[in-house]
């Protein structure tokens, strides 16, 4: 067989995405030694950053390692080069993103901040400008937003919108499956497949594997947590409930529309806020390093979050314009948000960690599997010679 | 009975030797023999009062013989014989037994036998000092010049240095220019001085000196003589002999780059280039790397080509030693080309990182710079092979748990070591010893690191065996010290141990001459016209394979009499007690 080549431009393209400090690792251990993840099977971040020194780009490509990985730190702490491997393993991230991504936009907007804000900035005059030419009639009297914007039309705009998000994150999620299935060293059995898709979900709802980094309190698991529950939470009010949830009636505080409501808001706000301030001091390792994809990531979701409330806030006292134009802000904001970030950005990580974690497992109950056919197949061979 | 007045003593050694040998009782028989006039069991004989005492009983009751059973004569042979010369006593009347290494440590179990086996060993010493004969020894005037072998780095420093002493130098290279590999390079590490500057700097220096002779195209043909005073024959190009006379030859003749065999490491396809080949193509570019008009974006080094081999069929002599310069001056010149051209690809694979001491920051350097460093073993050493019209080098990558790597080069630098010259006439002509690995060989390579069992004759630089530069100076000056001790105190004093010949029982057969290493023995017609053997002194090591040779018994060794050793086995096949 002849060997696949090395890329010796592939810790270059690494260095793109963040992994500035890939080339002065020495190749020691002490990461994967310190990691609380890694293991047997999982050298990381070593591994990662090898296959990216060497250029073994297909390794890295069909490796799910990098999305294993929490960003306790430890592995940056402990570095006798200070060659950063947890931040080389957040490059391996966003770079992983941009291969799995088919469309090639996903590299453009890593790797150039003007792409990033011109992608952001056209999903959202594209927002406005339906709003502008097909919005309502305008009532100014008293607030009534689905006159101004009706909710079935905005409920099916949510829905196509959700379509073409989910088809490329979907697309871009069989790439990576693919990648990592294609060069699986072991057989993968069809029965696998199916029967692991309960660690897909449990992962997704509950990023479990973090809680098993040395951080003591769990206390970035449990904000990210926090963050997801007020994000789907979100997500099912818009999408699914969007005519139970945008009503020109005001109901009582106490109302589940509202409760749930503000739920999200807060909790969105609390942790964006939060984790903007840890970024801005970098006084955790996880927070050293900010790629502009971190800091557009997390404004963009403080700023749906904030312009929601807004649009709550002036319902509730009967500000009419005020309402309409925020409610064209807020949408200005949240559509590309989703748009850019969730298929092509930071935010595919929701649907690739679940899905590394799965392919992981499956992998290993494969090997498993393998194991014990040739036990068994041997075993075989035995009584076959023995009662020869 | 004999006439001999001998002194013996038994040391305890603090107990190292009284707790296993029963030292009053060896005192009590030694006491019995013939000879013995003093018998003393001191704690310890090397310390001051016990050496004191020595030097007493010797003055007081006339001692002609000395014996301390003690340690082993490696540890205190010339205390004891310095305590035996204050006395007034010939030192080479002194005999040691060795009590401790060679009876009391070895037989902790079996105390009674230790001490029969102490009193025989005593009593064998008793009988070598009874029959020992006062000796001098042999002083040897010597002449204040050097030869200095080889021009290149470690040859002219050497030369200055001596120069600097005052001795006469006579410098020879084979060579028509001098500098010999240090001239060819370019910047050299770790200060990036190039290699061409040294040079031309030290030859000014040494052609501005009036007490240094440089012959170029010239070599060693003919010696005789010895240590301080050797007759040396030299022969020019054209034909010409200069005989010169001097006290000292210092041996700077280097190395050479070992020559990948035909296909190893892919030798002889295009692309494939020795570390030396690249060092001058790094030299010679003022930009990126371009080789055969391509320019070169990817280069695979391969280390540890011609050092460290294994016995295979395609290494039959193999080169086993680390050739120590390599891994430090391939991240050097990859920091070079890195400086030349950033976006270069430089993969280093290698078995051991061996870039010691300060060159450790070089390779943390290339690496910060982008170098990738990939280990191999051993018995899974990489592949070069042409695929289509690339050059492909196939590693096993061991940090990914053995997967297959295979890079495409543009290079493929075979990082190989260094080689003993060949250089049969002078082996012959100065009788140079050669290791194992071919370099010549040391006495004692942590303290006589530049002596040859040849006195006079200093090796120093990488004829000794594997130096970088400075190392090569360095040894280079060792060899000036060494010369100048011996030169400069104008004698040198030469243990008397030496052959003697019987010239009455001598018949010369010349079975003697040639069991001598040394050529210390010569033929000579006496004045009745009688062929005997004659010792050359200076020569001479009183090794001893003369001796048995001789069928006549018209031989031996000074120290080492047929009587003296006749009698010791005497003593110690005879009862102890």
């Amino acid at each position: 067989m002849m060997e696949k080549r090395v890329d010796p431009n592939l810790h270059r393209e690494l260095k793109k995405f963040g992994a500035d400090d890939l080339d002065v690792c020495f190749s020691c251990g002490n990461c994967t030694a310190t990691c609380p993840l890694s293991g047997d099977d999982l050298a990381f971040p070593r591994r990662i950053i090898h296959f990216a020194q060497v250029g073994m780009t297909d390794k890295l490509r069909a490796s799910v390692d990098p999305w294993l990985c929490y960003y306790c730190g430890e592995c940056s702490e402990s570095c006798p080069r200070e060659a950063n491997p947890g931040e080389n393993m957040m490059a391996a991230r966003r770079y992983l993103t941009a291969s799995y991504d088919w469309t090639g936009l996903s590299k453009k907007l890593y790797l150039s901040i003007t792409w990033e804000i011109s992608a952001i900035l056209a999903v959202a005059l594209g927002v406005v400008a339906l709003f502008y030419f097909f919005h309502g009639p305008i009532v100014t009297d008293r607030v009534e937003l689905n006159t101004f914007a009706p909710v079935e039309w905005v409920h099916i705009g949510d829905l196509i919108m959700a379509g073409v998000l989910s088809f490329f994150l979907l697309t871009n999620a069989l790439r990576m499956f693919y990648f990592v299935v294609k060069d699986s060293d072991v057989h993968i059995p069809f029965s696998l497949l199916v029967t692991q898709i309960p660690t897909f979900i449990l992962h997704f709802a509950t990023q479990k594997r973090w809680r098993e980094c040395d951080d003591e309190d769990h206390m970035h698991w449990f904000k990210h947590l926090l963050l997801v529950s007020g994000y789907l939470t979100m997500l099912v009010l818009v999408l699914g409930l969007l005519k139970w949830f945008q009503t020109d009636e005001v109901y009582p505080f106490y109302h589940p529309q509202r409760l749930l409501g503000y739920y999200a808001t807060a909790v969105l706000m609390y942790i964006t806020v939060d984790f903007m301030i840890g970024r801005w001091k970098k006084n955790k390792e996880i927070h050293k390093f900010s790629h502009a994809s971190d800091w557009i990531f997390l404004i963009l979701l403080f700023l749906t979050a904030f312009t929601g409330i807004l649009v709550n806030i002036f319902r509730v006292y009967g500000l009419a314009m005020p309402t309409y134009i925020i409610y064209v802000i807020h949408m200005a904001i949240a559509v590309p948000m989703l748009m850019v970030e969730v298929p092509f950005g930071k935010w595919a990580h929701l649907f690739y960690r679940p899905l590394a974690m799965y392919l992981y497992t499956v992998k290993q109950k494969a090997k498993e599997v393998a194991k014990k056919q040739k036990q068994a197949a041997a075993k075989a061979a035995k009584a076959a010679k023995a009662s020869a | 009975m004999s006439d001999r007045r001998i002194g013996v003593f038994i040391c305890h050694c603090g107990g190292n030797i009284s707790d296993y040998v029963d030292v009053e009782k060896v005192k009590e028989e030694v006491a019995k023999e013939d000879g013995v006039v003093v018998a003393e069991t001191p704690m310890f004989a090397c310390s001051d009062a016990s050496q004191q005492q020595m030097i007493d009983a010797i003055k007081e009751q006339n001692l002609d013989g000395l014996v301390v059973a003690s340690c082993s004569p490696k540890l205190h042979l010339m205390t004891f014989r310095a305590t035996a010369e204050r006395a007034g006593l010939n030192p080479y009347r002194y005999v040691q037994v060795n009590l401790r290494e060679q009876d009391s440590w070895a037989h902790r179990d079996d105390m009674k036998a230790a001490t029969d086996k102490g009193i025989r060993l005593v009593k064998a010493g008793v009988a070598r000092a009874s029959l020992s004969d006062p000796l001098k020894q042999l002083r040897i005037e010597t002449k204040p010049g050097v030869l200095v072998i080889g021009a290149g780095v470690a040859g002219l420093r050497a030369a200055l240095a001596l120069s600097d002493m005052g001795l006469a130098v006579t410098l020879i290279e084979k060579e028509k220019e001098v500098g010999g590999w240090t001239a060819g390079l370019g910047e050299t590490f770790p200060n990036d001085r190039p290699g061409s500057e040294l040079v031309s700097k030290l030859e000014k220096d040494v052609r501005s000196r009036d007490n240094i002779t440089l012959f170029t195209e010239c070599e060693l043909v003919e010696k005789s003589g010895s240590i301080g005073d050797f007759n040396l024959k030299l022969q020019q190009s054209n034909g010409d002999t200069i005989s010169i006379n001097v006290g000292a030859i210092v041996v700077a003749t280097g190395f050479d780059n070992y020559k990948p065999k035909e296909d190893e490491y892919g030798n002889g396809l295009d692309g494939v280039i020795t570390l030396p080949e690249f060092k001058k193509m790094v030299d010679e570019s003022t930009g990126p790397l371009v080789y055969k008009g391509k320019r070169v974006k990817t280069i695979a080094y391969i280390y540890c080509v011609g050092s460290r081999q294994a016995e295979s069929e395609l290494h039959p002599e193999p080169n086993t030693y680390c050739s120590r310069y390599c891994c430090s001056s391939t991240v050097h010149t990859a920091i070079l080309a890195n400086n030349l051209d950033p976006e270069l690809n430089q993969y280093h694979l290698f078995r051991d990182m061996r870039t010691y001491g300060k060159y450790e920051l070089l390779y943390e350097k290339a690496g910060r710079k982008g170098s990738v460093f990939v280990r191999f073993e051993e018995n899974d050493p990489p592949t070069v092979e042409k695929q289509g019209k690339d050059l492909v080098v196939t590693t096993v990558d061991r940090l990914t748990g053995g997967d297959k790597i295979a890079i495409g080069a543009d290079l493929v630098v075979l990082v190989t070591g260094m080689v003993p010259r060949e250089n049969p006439k002078l082996v012959d002509v100065l009788k140079l010893p050669l290791g194992r690995d071919g370099f010549f060989n040391e006495i004692h390579p942590k303290l006589r690191p530049v002596e040859t069992v040849i006195d006079g004759v200093f090796i120093v630089g990488v004829a000794q065996g594997p130096k970088s530069i400075a190392e090569s100076v360095a040894s280079a000056l060792d060899g000036v010290a060494k010369s100048g001790a011996l030169l400069l105190k104008g004698y040198v004093d030469l243990e008397p141990f030496i052959a003697v010949v019987d010239n009455a029982k001598c018949t010369w057969c010349g079975a003697c001459a040639e069991a001598c290493p040394y050529g210390a023995i010569e033929q000579v017609t006496l004045d009745g016209g009688k062929q005997v053997a004659q010792i050359v002194p200076s020569l001479c090591k009183g090794g001893g394979p003369c001796v048995p040779v001789c069928d006549q018994d018209a031989i031996e060794i000074k120290g080492y009499t047929n009587a003296q050793i006749t009698a010791t086995i005497d003593a110690l096949i005879r009862k102890a007690m």
